[in-house]
Order: C-alpha cells, then structure tokens, then sequence
C-alpha cells in the first residue's frame, strides 16, 4: 500500500490511525510493572529518607548509593520484564503523577526535617522515610494507570 | 500548547515504518525484539527500515550488552516525533478527525 499525501483516501487514512490506535492499546497490556517492583521502589526511597536519622554522613551517603544502584537495578528489571522504558517525567497526562510526588516529597521532607533537626525529634525522618516509601508505591501505581488509559485512547 | 502542523512524511508512512514511529512514540525506546514481534516482520525488514528511519534523523539505535548477550535498543529522536505527530495530524486531516 504505497501512496502519498496527494492521493491518500479517507479510508486509507482512517486504517491507518485505527492500526496505530491498535498498536498502542495492545502495549497497554504489558506496561505495568508487578506490585514488587512497587514495593521495591518504596523501600529503597523509605530506606534513603530513612537514613538522615542516623545524622551519620557516611550511613546517609551509603543509602544515597544503595538507592542509586536499586533505581537502576529496577531500570534494568523493567525494561527486561517490558522490553521498553518509559520516563516517568514524560510529557502528557501521567506528568501529574509525577507533579503529585514532587509536592509530597517536599512537604513530607520538610516536615519530618522540621520535627528532626528543629525540634530534636529523634526519629521523624524514619516516619517520613515511610510516608514517602508508601507514597511512591501508590503513585508508581497510578502513574501506571494513567499511562494504560492514555495508550488505550481512554483519555 | 502549539497545534501540530499536519504534513504527509514520504519516511513515516511507508508500511511498517509506520507503525514502528508509532510503537516508539509511545515509548522511550523499546528493545528490537519487541518491535519486531509487535509489527510481524523479519529481522532484515525490520533493520532495512529502521536503518532509513536511522538515515532520516528520525530513529537512533543502541546496542548493550546484558548478561552477555547484545541487545538492541531503538528511541524516536526529537525529530522523528516531530514527524510523526506532523503525519499522524495530516492523517486525521485526511479523515475530518
């Protein structure tokens, strides 16, 4: 089927959008990532938030490089199990997942830093370590969501 | 937001190059493997293609290594979006869409 922009019909036209439209939804079925990946992902951000408890430089620069080699450990789990890698910063409708982690990681951040350092609460980095580590889960999640609905043309 | 100027790509719409911009720009890049299995065609078709999206400026390929074994990975570049989603909209023109 070879034509060009001058003589392409109607019909050519609309095989060719629904065939990409096609293409698009039979991704869908295999993006999501499984829920240990998830788990994964919020331990190794639990753990790093976690570690400015110890208030131990050489304890939170070995869970800044723990949490680096796990991201990209999972990096490297994702594209073997999907066989492609998506950004999560990408463009277009998940980008507000993403908006939604940023502004949870800061004011979760700041707020356990307050009751750590301000105000000498031992511990509250650990609690918002965990907040944060759940967070990410959950929002890894609907990330997913999203991304499936807006290949399967649902948005 | 700019609107998405629709023009026909002679690059982007030959079959199956089509649907390979298609597949990848729903993605970052995507293992070879799996282009090939989604648009159904050998791996000298679907390299001959890929190789005059490559020479096109419209598709960049990387080879890695992993667990001693090579793979291949191919990414859209900003380029090869842009005339993509320039074709797709002369498409939906075609159609009134």
């Amino acid at each position: 089927m070879e034509s060009d922009g001058g003589t392409m019909d109607a019909t050519a036209a609309a095989a060719e959008l629904a065939a990409l439209d096609a293409d698009r939804a039979a991704l869908a079925d295999r993006v999501v990532q499984p829920w240990w990946y998830d788990a994964l992902l919020g331990l190794l951000v639990a753990g790093f938030v976690s570690s400015y408890s110890t208030r131990n430089v050489w304890v939170i620069a070995g869970a800044l490089v723990l949490l680096l080699l796990g991201l990209r450990g999972l990096m490297a789990v994702y594209r073997r199990i999907t066989g492609m890698w998506v950004n999560g910063l990408r463009p277009g409708p998940t980008y507000r997942a993403a908006t939604v982690w940023f502004v949870v990681y800061a004011v979760v951040v700041a707020a356990a830093a307050a009751f750590e350092f301000l105000l000498d609460v031992r511990g509250a980095m650990v609690v918002g370590g965990v907040v944060l580590g759940v967070a990410i889960a959950v929002i890894s999640q609907w990330w997913s969501r999203i991304y499936v609905a807006e290949l399967r043309g649902e948005l | 937001m700019t609107a998405v100027q629709p023009r026909f790509d002679g690059v982007v719409h030959m079959p199956p190059r089509l649907q390979v911009c298609g597949l990848l720009a729903a993605v970052d890049d995507m293992d070879f493997a799996l282009v090939r299995e989604r648009v159904g065609v050998s791996d000298s078709v679907l390299s001959k293609h890929v190789k005059q999206l490559e020479e096109a400026g419209y598709v960049t390929v990387r080879k890695s290594t992993r667990a001693s074994r090579v793979r291949t990975n191919l990414a859209l570049t900003a380029t090869g979006r842009k005339a993509f989603d320039a074709h797709v909209a002369e498409l939906r023109r075609i159609t009134g869409t």
